[in-house]
């Protein structure tokens, strides 16, 4: 079984169903791509993976690790090893970056949950993540994040600020890339992380994704419209999102061929079938 | 200072007032309505308790947003009491152990405790009750005593007026400057209390200084009440910090008081009350400068919750020109408690080259909570700049999603935000064990109400 399983999911939203029954598999370091046109429903499959309470599972199941997580509460899931790199990151202000992040780690480390949060219990076995529930020590801490920082390019001055209140469109990415870096997850939806950047902002995020995969054994899902991301980080699988449906897969030629025909060409070919 | 009167000059009184009409008589800023005018501490007292017994105890309306009654308080059933001796321990337990210039501690009607740097003594500093102030400095003390504040306002200002023991009086000679807090403190022990409480404070040329007030009560059922009455003058350039740490516990604690901040010729205050519990609570707080180049930092937050009443006039009062003013308060609501807000700019005539902005930001988190916020500017200069803005806010559920995909559960992502909400207004507080309490009873309260935030969430 693969780590992160999505099976005949089909979810809505707003009364309107996006996701019409997507499968996919992702395991600890493979990085795969998922395209599509604007209104396909990647981000939709984003923010369903780490249970976002607007969109509503209607059919389907995802599991991860083994467990099913399809109900499972967002922090549950990123305690499991599940991050989302946000397209519009959200501004917490009167929080520094620095401090956010040991907030999230220690809360990572944490045992089970809360007294009473839940009181069936629930909890995420097999992780390994749960265990030692010792908050990080200042010194760990400080070490991991210089190295996060010389990894994204970014100023020391930068973990102080208040998170993303205020920062660059590029800053946002890089502050998300960072989060990641930090917190160490098994596999990662980057929820177009590309779109907005600037060339060089890019480049170091796209090789921020990299250096984790090469050097954590990162799982990554690069959710993008454009192929411009994918010059500087390598996907194995690719997977083309039409209409709430996978309508193709296949290695990188798939992006060449995007580039070279575009989505309506794709549409022609595999549009009876998304239709159907 | 030292000179009887003082050169703090009495300001013109204005012509043109918001709201002439009934409802809103009492929102008025006290503006050089101060009660002494040549008179005795014997005679002002007559004067108070005279009023005291015409006056009914006040209700404060603003029509269609809010009403403040005192009518559950039954003033019979209370009494003042000055026979403690002992700091009680609510008192203890709350303030942070941490250096400080000088400590004064009452509880109910007596001062129990009274400690002040040997050193600073020595410079001309003087901290003691204010009775003993009136014994010992007289000429001092009734030189500003009551300057500025009025007693006949309402039945409770004149209670104060008339009948307060013990009090507080500090004053910082000529150009000394002190790093470390002087720390006032009343304490309400249990219930069946009045305290009238009364402090009078005196910043001299060019002193530097920070007062952290405490204003606590035990947990006790029953009712109480703190009618309080606080004056501070600085003169020529002299700076000082100002908090109040407010936590009147669980117990049915009326806390109704004026407060009222004078800034001389370039001098500067910046003031921060922490208004962090209290069965009802309605406090009149005005801040004024009073000569050309004061200027001043006008903070506030305030954290209700479940059935709590807060009522906050905050004034920012420009009695001359050049001056500068920055109000910002910030606060929060659960339960079903009550928190309104109302703060005026006045800007009188002739305070030409005056700027001043008010800003108040509100956040509701509970479907059964309420809070009104109305910003007042009053403007009778042409050379100035007088602007207010502010946000009624509500928890932001992308922020909550963010946060929780980051593995923080719910309650901690409320908590992150609705403490980042208030950071930017607690760091200046510029005092890191003040800032860990004030920090720790929002958590405390935020975590109380847990459930209630909860509620609101899913119902929208």
């Amino acid at each position: 079984m693969a780590d992160l399983e999505i099976r005949g999911l089909h979810v809505r939203t707003e009364e309107r169903e996006i996701l019409r029954g997507v499968d996919l598999k992702i395991n600890r370091g493979e990085i795969h791509a998922l395209m599509g046109p604007n209104g396909s429903g990647k981000s939709t499959l984003a923010n369903t993976l780490l249970g976002h309470p607007a969109y509503e599972v209607t059919e389907g199941t995802i599991t991860f690790k083994g467990e099913d997580i399809t109900e499972a509460e967002p922090h549950e899931r990123a305690k499991a090893g599940l991050f989302l790199a946000f397209q519009y990151p959200v501004a917490i202000p009167g929080v520094s970056v620095a401090n956010f992040l040991r907030m999230a780690i220690n809360a990572k480390r944490e045992g089970g949950p809360r007294d009473g949060a839940h009181p069936e219990g629930r909890t995420l076995k097999g992780t390994g993540r749960q265990a030692g529930g010792e908050p990080i020590q200042l010194k760990e801490f400080r070490s991991r994040l210089e190295h996060a920082v010389e990894l994204l390019d970014v100023d020391r001055a930068f973990t102080s600020r208040h998170l993303n209140d205020g920062f660059s469109g590029g800053e946002k990415k890089r502050a998300e890339i960072l989060q990641m870096a930090m917190l160490a997850p098994d596999v990662a939806i980057l929820d177009e992380t590309d779109s907005g950047l600037d060339i060089d902002a890019l480049r170091t995020v796209a090789e921020g994704v990299q250096k984790l995969h090469d050097e954590q054994g990162l799982g990554a899902l690069i959710i993008t419209h454009y192929q411009r991301i994918l010059h500087y980080v390598k996907p194995q699988f690719v997977h083309i999102l039409m209409d709430g449906r996978i309508v193709l897969e296949g290695g990188v030629e798939l992006v060449e061929r995007l580039e070279r025909e575009g989505y309506d060409q794709i549409r022609q070919e595999y549009g009876d079938e998304v239709a159907a | 200072m030292s000179g009887v009167g003082g050169t703090l000059s009495a300001a013109a009184p204005i012509e043109v007032k918001p709201g002439r009409h009934r409802e809103a008589a009492l929102y008025h800023a006290l503006h050089g309505a101060g009660a002494a005018d040549g008179r005795s501490l014997a005679e002002l007292r007559e004067a108070a308790l005279d009023a005291y017994e015409h006056l009914e105890l006040p209700v404060w309306r603003r029509s269609g947003f809010w009403t403040t009654s005192l009518a559950s308080l039954d003033l019979d059933a209370l009494r003042t009491t000055i026979d403690e001796r002992s700091v009680p321990d609510v008192a203890t337990r709350t303030l942070p152990d941490r250096p400080r210039a000088g400590r004064i501690v009452q509880s109910a009607g007596a001062v129990v405790h009274v400690e002040l740097d040997e050193a600073l003594a020595e410079q001309g500093v003087l901290l003691c009750s204010l009775e003993r102030a009136f014994a010992e400095h007289g000429e001092l003390a009734s030189a500003w005593y009551s300057k500025r504040l009025p007693l006949d306002r309402h039945k409770l200002e004149a209670a104060n007026a008339a009948f307060w023991t013990g009090g507080a009086f500090l004053y910082v000679p000529p150009g000394v400057v002190v790093e470390d807090p002087f720390e006032i403190v009343y304490a309400i022990e249990r219930r069946g209390i009045a305290q009238y409480g009364r402090t009078l404070v005196l910043g001299d040329r060019s002193s530097e200084f920070r007062v952290h007030e405490y204003d606590v009560a035990e947990n006790f059922d029953g009712p109480a009440l703190h009618a309080g009455a606080f004056e501070m003058y600085l003169q020529d350039g002299a700076r000082c910090r100002l908090a109040q740490y407010q936590d009147w516990g669980s117990g049915e604690v009326f806390d109704v008081s004026t407060r009222f901040v004078g800034v001389g010729r370039d001098a500067y205050c910046h003031w921060l009350p922490a208004l962090l519990g209290g069965h009802l609570v309605r406090h009149h707080d005005e801040l004024a400068v009073m000569e050309k180049g004061g200027d001043m930092a006008f903070r506030g937050v305030f954290c209700t919750e479940e059935d709590e009443h807060l009522d906050v006039f905050a004034v920012d009062l420009h009695e001359t020109g050049p001056s500068g003013g920055d109000v910002h308060w910030r606060g929060t609501a659960t339960g079903e408690s009550r928190a309104s807000f109302e703060g005026l700019i006045q800007i009188d005539p002739g305070s030409q080259r005056t700027h001043t902005y008010l800003q108040i930001h509100t956040m509701m988190l509970s479907p059964k909570a309420r809070i009104d916020a109305i910003p007042s500017v009053l403007v009778s200069a042409d050379d100035v700049s007088a602007s207010h803005g502010g946000t009624v806010g509500e928890l932001d559920e992308t922020a909550i999603f963010y946060m929780q995909s980051r593995g923080l559960d719910r309650a901690a992502a409320v908590r992150v935000i609705v403490e980042g909400f208030f950071e930017p207004l607690i760091t200046q507080l510029e005092d890191e064990p003040l800032e860990q309490l004030v920090r720790a009873r929002i958590e405390q309260k935020l975590a109380a109400a847990h459930e209630d935030i909860e509620a609101y969430a899913t119902s929208r």
